[in-house]
Parts: structure tokens; C-alpha cells; sequence
């Protein structure tokens, strides 16, 4: 990026804008700890300068330069996804969101609300439930993750069973789109709103959505310890076919569960089983009813246990802290798998399988969230002290996603990661529309490149399967003791 | 998926190490709030501190970062939000104690050492003149340094030297005369808690006030204190523990005590037609864990209309009075404090009662600077005015 424009902007921006070396260290990295050795060779992720706009109009400002110029514009808010979906790859401009932030209204009669994309969703429940109000779902990293990035990712989480992913919900955004015009856009407007979710900000920045509301109801625990995969997946489903949709459904597995155990932080100091969290909310006859769905389900089968309320109640309270597992690592690898329910015994099995052949220990556990699908993530413990180790390691996030694959299962979210897999994720047919509405929107392909809908050539899935089995491979035989 | 865990903390290379850097920190951290760039979340500090102390990728520790590590109220609400259950408070203890050991600290920290070596107090006052604040009593002599009372009452730099604040100690000492309770105050011979130099990272230093504090508590054969300063509190409670090992001394916050003489009977209070909210200083409360003895002191007022901000108790936000920050940040301490102003304004109180000499200072100036009607006091002075 030439100097003078990175002048421009800093004389515009003062204070909301920074080419600090150190300050725009920090924006070069996301959740993921990805070794320099592995990364530095092939990307340039320290961008040139951070701007922080305050608004659409900054927001479409800086963006027309960008387009101007040819550079290439990071967006980011939370920046807690671990594919580097809001690292930059080639430098360029980082767009910090966070100035974007606040309820804009309230529309009861029409139960939505209109929000500033960099809102978290925290800070959105707070301001709802001051009002009798509460959002229809969330993300399990509520406290950080925000409206707007949750949007633009596939937004499953909890809440989702019962009321559908985020798109779903989202009545109308206003986007800025590449060449730097805001729109305000719905389902039926060319483009469609449609076209922005999950496209993690390679189409535009989102700028303010309108999201549907729930009134704040009663909710109501229960914790079901299970003998084996197969009964925990038959009680999933039976209560996913049950008269009330629970809101949040989500399992944890036996290794799972000892490796909360041994961390002093597993429900009830329970160390055997496969856990089933159900929780429902609803009105005092919709929670009676979700209490005989619960009673059927352990009365008919003595081998499921429901454990007491307490314990339910406090699985709900930390449903945020699932990263507490990283205390075991110091670091933390896995695969987040989008996986059909009926495989997910098949899946655990062949998990267990890979624990033994590598010699390691495997966690996993995930949400329901569609009443097919759940979203379930399956973690090791690892050591980015120990880079070699480490990058070696990384090799078994792809077996991992291996077996979810050969369970009809796909990598949940893309960034630059997961683009390796993006065959597995789309068939052939809708990655080519998604291409296309790149080109149509994006023709200088000045937002956030390198991710989505291609990998970069030396992650091309050819090169990328070869490199990653023949580290497992080297895994397998001289790393069984890491 | 869970048992809910304490938070904890093993070596500060440890720690930056588990840190999963998700952010869940930065949602209510108040310096994040005013500043907003990255490296000043709780998270970017931790990461820089993963490069440095882990990794150990870079010798030196540049001067934004000492910036940054200064810029922090230690209101401790990152360590709440942890999604890894890190101690966060401690390890920003510790990393001001590397940069001290470093001599890389901020200038102010140094000045506050000197003189706090010279005074015994972060004034520049004489110790000596410690009890000042009594002569507006009717019997000052009445809390001269004791032998053998039923209670000691720990001051206070602050509201022992600072006018502004004596109304905090004149209050409690008639709130404990008209209890008529046997009670005392260490007089000269009380040095600072220890809480600023623990704040500035000399953490040696701070343990030589505690010691001297401890030593002079059991000459004068004390065995209950109480401090209405939630640092001195805190340090009193969880820092003077290893010295005090094998003494009997019950320590309790002002508004502990007084709460307790309330369910007793022995102080009687009067109706205040008042709608009140309650700042939850960060010490007193996160760090420390007292929400319900303020609020039933509140609660116990006939004819109060007692309010709670939308941020309280564990998640309430930071005066911006802590962690030394006005000592090298001024300016966004304030802003911190509007951001608190703001809640308090929403409540629709007209009195703002704390528990402590620092928050109410800043929420103070801040209320004045928005020339807003709400009237700031600590809960000493509220209990006065409903004898």
C-alpha cells in the first residue's frame, strides 16, 4: 500500500486511525496461534493500516478508497474465529468495527430490534432483557461474538433448533458494498440480504441489521447422563420429535467429559457417560409439557439418568466456557464439524478409534442445531511451545475432518483454513453461484481476498491433503509419546 | 459443560500461554471501552505477554506496552468474563512487577514509591497528622490509638488526608459512637495498606507496610478490624494473610459491620423519601465479594427506593478510580467514569451511594462535570442522615 494513501487516510481518520507497528501487530492474528514459521512464508497478515469508522458513511468512505486504489480491506469486530477469517493475507487496510456498536430501536409491535453490526451479543441480551425481551438465539461465545460477525458466519448456535439459524431471523441489513455504496437490502431486493450471511465479509460490510425478538420466558434445565453414543443420539432424537422443541440441546462425550474431570470442572464430578443438556423456555404450559417429554424419556429406559437440577442449572451457566478444556494444553487444536445427528455414534466411534491409533486424547462435544444437524467440535490438546510438534499436530485437524466427511459431515466456516475443504462444503453447483456473486459484487476482489471460495494455490486441496497426511503420517509413527 | 470453577493462576508464562484470546475480556472491560484499539484489551496484553515472557520472541518491552499495562483500573471484571478461568488481576500484578523489576515502570509509579517510603502515605503529609480528619468530632481524643478495644478502625490514606474525603471517617466514627461500640483507630502508627505499591508492582515493598500494619495490630492485642477503603479491605483480607498466620483477627468491611449493628438494633433509622442506586466498588465487591451487606444497609431505610444499575455486582462497571490509572492516564479515567455517570443517570436516582472514598471522588467530579442533580455518597454518610 502506497504511502501516500496510507497518509490520506490517517489525516482523515486522526485518531480512529493507526500505521503503528504496534499497534496493528495485534490485528494480525486471530484465536488461532498459528506459528510465524508456518505462516510468514506464505502471507503478509500485518496490514499496512487500522482504521476504526464510526459509521456507514466512514465506513463507505474508506471503502471507495479501497476500491479506488485497488487494496485489499479486512473487516473485523470480535475477531473470534480461529480460520483466519479476519486475519489479512496480502496487508491492506483492517477495518476495526467496533466503533459500530449500539441498539438503534426497538420495534416491539413487529418484535425486532435494529442493530449496529459490532454490538456483541451480550451487550443485546443485557439491553433486551431490561425489557422484557431476549434475543431468539446466540452464539456459544456470546460474551465476544457479535451481531454483525455472527451474520456474516453461518450463525447456528443456541437458540437455533428451536427458532432457525440467524438468517433466518434477520428481516433487513444495510450493507456497504465493495465499490463503497450503502444499500439497505431484504430478501426481496437484488441482491437479497441472503447473499451477505456467511459470506464472511468477502462481499461488503454489513452496517445495521433488523433481528427478530422473543418475549423473555421461563427456562427450565435438564441433564440426561447416557450409557453409550447410540442411546445419547436415540434420546436426541426422540427429543428433538418431542411436542415442545427445546431451545438449546447439547451433548458432551465420555473423553470429553474425563478431561473436564481431570480439570476439576466436569458437572457433578462426573467422569463416565455422555451427557445430554436440554434446556427449554416457554410458558408454564409449554415447560409442563417439556417436563413429560423428559420424564417419557428416563422412565422408559432405566441405563439414562437424569442428574440433579442443580448440576442442569450450572451446565447452563457455563455454556459459554467451553475454551476452559485449553487449561489441559497449553493450547487447544480441533475440527468444528456441521454433522447429520444419525451419524454422530458412527463419528464418536471412529474419534475414539483415531484417540487410540495416534495416541492421544480427543474431547468432543457440539449443539443441535437443526433438527438433523449438529454443529460438534472435536478438540486436542497441544503445545505451540513446541512448533514442529505443533505443526505436525495440526495435521490431525484435517483426519479429523476426515471422519466427519466420511459421515456426510462438512467444516463448519470457511476463512482461509477450511478453504482447502470448501469441495466439501458446497457441491460443485453452489460454489459456482457463490463465485459468481463474488465477481458481480466484488470485481477487483478488494474484500477480504483469499478467503471462501478458493485456497490460495500452495493450499490448493491437492497440495494441502498430501502435506497434511503424510505430517499425520509422520504423527503416527514417531509422535505417539507428544 | 460444567462445575463452576474459582479462577486461577499458576506463572504468568503459563497463563499467557492458556489464554485462548476469545475476547470474552474485552466486553466489559472499561479501559478497552474508552480506548478501543486492540492492544489495550485485556486480551492484546495478554497476547503481547505470550511474545515476550513465553515465546520470549523479543528482549526488549517497548514503551507502548508499558503504556498499555499501565492503562488499567485492575477492577478484575476481564477475570470474571475469562473463558480459561484466569486469575486476570494477578497476572496484571504480575506483569507490573516485571516491568519494576525491568526498571521499565511508569515514572509515577516511581514517585509514588518515594514518597510513600518517606511518608508511610501517598501524601506528602506527615503520618503523623493522621487523625486531622477527627477534629471535627466532639471527642477527638476518643479515637487515639488503644490497647485492647473491641475494634480497630483502619482509615485510610485517603480519607485521612484528603479533605474531601473526611466525611467518610467522621461518619463512621459517630455511626460507632452511637452504637456506642468500643473502638479504636492505629493513629501515626497506621501505614498505607500496601495496595498502591502492589498496584504499581512492588510487591516487596507493599509487604513491608503489611508487616509493620500486622505487627501493630497485635501489639495493641486487636482482634477485630475493620476499614471502610475496599483496597485496604482487600489487602487486609487476602494479601496480610501469611503474616497473620496464627493471630485471631476478624476483618470486615465498614459496611459489613454496620449492617450487622443494624440487625441488631443498635443503630435505629429514619425514614429518607430518596430513590437510591449503588456503585459497586470493584475491590469491595468482585474482588472481594461483598454485594449484600451495602445493599441490605440500603434496603433497611424506611421509605427507600432502592434502584440497581444496569451493570451491578459481578458485572458492574469500574469508577475508573483503581489500579493507579489516574496516576498516568487521567483523562481516560474520567471517561470511564462518565461511562459509569451514564448508568447512574438511567437509574433516575437522585443519590448515588458507594462504598468507597476513591469511586465516590471520581463519580463525584464526573457527575459535576455534567452539572447533573444527583447527589454522591458514601454509605456512612447515608446511615448518618437517617439517624
Amino acid at each position: 500500500m502506497k504511502t501516500e494513501i496510507v497518509k490520506e487516510i490517517l489525516d482523515q481518520y486522526g485518531e480512529q486511525a493507526t500505521d503503528s507497528p504496534f499497534e496493528r501487530s495485534f490485528y494480525s492474528r486471530d484465536l488461532a496461534p498459528v506459528p510465524e514459521l508456518l505462516v510468514g512464508p506464505l502471507f503478509k497478515t500485518l496490514p499496512d493500516i487500522v482504521v476504526r469508522p464510526a459509521n456507514t458513511e466512514e465506513v463507505s468512505d474508506i471503502l471507495k478508497t479501497a476500491w479506488k486504489y485497488t487494496i485489499p480491506v479486512t473487516p473485523r469486530a470480535g475477531g473470534s474465529t480461529v480460520y483466519f477469517n479476519t486475519v489479512p493475507l496480502h496487508k491492506g487496510i483492517l477495518m476495526d468495527l467496533n466503533l459500530l456498536k449500539g441498539v438503534v430501536a426497538v420495534d416491539e409491535a413487529a418484535m425486532t430490534v435494529t442493530v449496529k453490526p459490532a454490538t456483541t451479543w451480550i451487550e443485546l441480551e443485557r439491553y433486551l432483557s431490561g425489557k422484557g425481551l431476549a434475543p431468539k438465539s446466540f452464539p456459544s461465545s456470546t460474551p465476544v461474538a457479535t451481531i454483525g460477525g455472527w451474520f456474516s458466519m453461518l450463525g447456528y448456535g443456541i437458540g437455533s433448533l428451536k427458532y432457525g439459524s440467524l438468517l433466518s431471523q434477520v428481516r433487513s441489513i444495510e450493507v456497504v458494498t465493495p465499490e463503497g455504496k450503502a444499500r439497505r437490502l431484504t430478501r426481496d431486493t437484488q441482491p437479497s440480504l441472503e447473499w451477505f450471511a456467511a459470506a464472511e465479509g468477502t462481499l461488503g460490510i454489513v452496517t445495521e441489521l433488523e433481528v427478530e425478538i422473543r418475549h423473555q420466558t421461563q427456562l427450565k434445565h435438564y441433564l440426561l447422563q447416557c450409557s453409550d453414543p447410540l442411546e445419547m443420539r436415540d434420546k436426541m432424537q426422540a427429543v428433538i420429535k418431542g411436542a415442545e422443541v427445546p431451545f438449546n440441546l447439547h451433548f458432551t462425550d465420555q473423553e470429553c467429559l474425563q478431561g473436564m474431570k481431570t480439570l476439576g470442572i466436569a458437572p457433578g464430578g462426573l467422569d463416565h457417560g455422555y451427557l445430554l443438556a436440554v434446556d427449554y423456555e416457554g410458558s408454564d404450559q409449554e415447560l409442563e409439557q417439556a417436563e413429560k417429554i423428559i420424564q417419557t424419556i428416563t422412565e422408559k429406559n432405566q441405563s439414562v439418568r437424569l442428574l440433579p437440577v442443580e448440576t442442569a442449572e450450572l451446565e447452563w451457566e457455563e455454556k459459554f466456557k467451553a475454551m476452559r478444556l485449553k487449561r489441559g494444553g497449553p493450547s487447544l487444536l480441533g475440527a468444528e464439524i456441521w454433522l447429520p445427528i444419525k451419524n454422530l455414534p458412527q463419528y464418536l466411534a471412529d474419534v475414539r478409534k483415531m484417540s487410540q491409533s495416534y495416541n492421544f486424547k480427543l474431547f468432543s462435544y457440539g449443539h443441535v442445531v437443526t433438527p438433523d444437524y449438529a454443529t460438534v467440535m472435536t478438540t486436542f490438546n497441544a503445545d505451540e511451545m513446541h512448533t514442529i510438534r505443533y505443526i505436525i499436530n495440526l495435521s490431525l485437524v484435517k483426519k479429523l475432518h476426515d471422519i466427519g466427511y466420511r459421515y456426510g459431515g462438512s467444516p463448519y466456516g470457511v476463512g482461509l483454513w477450511n478453504a482447502p475443504m470448501i469441495g466439501r462444503i458446497h457441491q460443485p453447483s453452489e460454489l459456482k453461484r457463490l463465485k459468481k456473486i463474488k465477481r458481480d459484487l466484488d470485481g477487483k476482489g478488494t474484500m477480504n481476498p483469499g478467503k471462501v471460495y478458493r485456497a490460495p494455490f500452495i493450499l490448493n486441496p491437492l497440495n494441502y491433503a498430501l502435506a497434511m497426511d503424510m505430517l499425520a503420517g509422520i504423527r503416527k509413527v514417531f509422535g505417539r509419546g507428544w | 459443560m460444567s462445575q463452576k470453577p474459582e479462577t486461577l493462576y499458576t506463572t504468568l508464562e503459563k497463563e499467557a500461554l492458556i489464554c485462548a484470546r476469545c475476547g470474552y475480556c474485552r466486553t466489559d472491560c472499561p479501559i478497552y471501552k474508552v480506548i478501543g484499539w486492540e492492544s489495550a484489551s485485556p486480551r492484546g496484553k495478554v497476547s503481547f505477554s505470550r511474545e515476550i515472557f513465553a515465546h520470549k520472541q523479543r528482549r526488549d518491552i517497548p514503551e507502548e506496552f508499558v503504556r498499555r499495562l499501565a492503562q488499567c483500573t485492575l477492577c478484575g471484571s476481564c477475570a470474571v468474563a475469562c473463558s480459561t478461568t484466569i486469575d486476570l488481576r494477578r497476572l496484571w500484578l504480575d506483569l507490573r512487577q516485571r516491568l519494576a523489576e525491568a526498571g521499565q515502570e511508569p515514572q509515577a509509579y516511581v514517585n509514588l514509591r518515594d514518597t510513600l517510603a518517606a511518608h508511610k502515605n501517598i501524601t506528602n503529609f506527615s503520618n503523623d497528622e493522621r487523625l486531622e480528619w477527627a477534629q471535627d468530632l466532639d471527642d477527638p481524643e476518643s479515637i487515639e490509638p488503644r490497647s485492647g478495644a473491641d475494634v480497630c478502625y483502619f482509615v485510610g490514606c485517603v480519607s485521612s488526608f484528603f479533605p474531601q474525603a473526611a466525611e467518610v471517617p467522621l461518619a463512621t466514627a459517630q455511626i460507632l459512637h452511637e452504637a456506642e461500640c468500643d473502638f479504636t483507630t492505629m493513629g501515626g502508627e497506621e501505614w498505607c495498606c500496601g495496595f498502591p505499591l502492589l498496584g504499581a508492582g512492588y510487591a516487596d515493598e507493599a509487604r513491608k507496610f503489611i508487616r509493620h500494619n500486622v505487627e501493630k495490630i497485635k501489639a495493641m492485642d486487636i482482634h477485630t478490624l475493620i476499614a471502610s477503603c475496599p483496597s485496604c479491605y482487600h489487602v487486609w483480607k487476602h494479601d496480610s494473610r501469611e503474616v497473620l498466620k496464627g493471630y485471631d483477627l476478624k476483618i470486615q468491611h465498614t459496611t459489613e459491620y454496620l449492617a450487622q449493628l443494624i440487625k441488631e438494633g443498635k443503630i435505629q433509622l429514619n425514614e429518607l423519601d430518596e430513590v437510591i442506586t449503588y456503585h459497586d466498588p470493584c475491590d469491595l465487591g468482585r474482588n472481594s465479594g461483598i454485594y449484600e451487606a451495602p445493599r441490605a444497609i440500603i434496603n433497611s431505610i424506611p421509605g427507600v427506593k432502592f434502584v440497581e444499575m444496569a451493570h451491578n455486582k459481578d458485572y458492574a462497571l469500574c469508577c475508573g478510580g483503581g489500579g493507579n490509572l489516574q496516576s498516568v492516564d487521567p483523562e481516560n479515567a474520567a471517561r470511564i467514569a462518565a461511562l459509569r455517570v451514564e448508568e447512574i443517570q438511567a437509574t433516575g436516582a437522585s443519590i448515588v451511594v458507594s462504598a468507597c472514598q476513591q469511586c465516590e471522588q471520581m463519580l463525584t467530579a464526573a457527575i459535576r462535570k455534567e452539572n447533573l442533580p444527583i447527589r454522591v455518597l458514601d454509605i456512612s454518610q447515608l446511615i448518618l442522615e437517617a439517624l
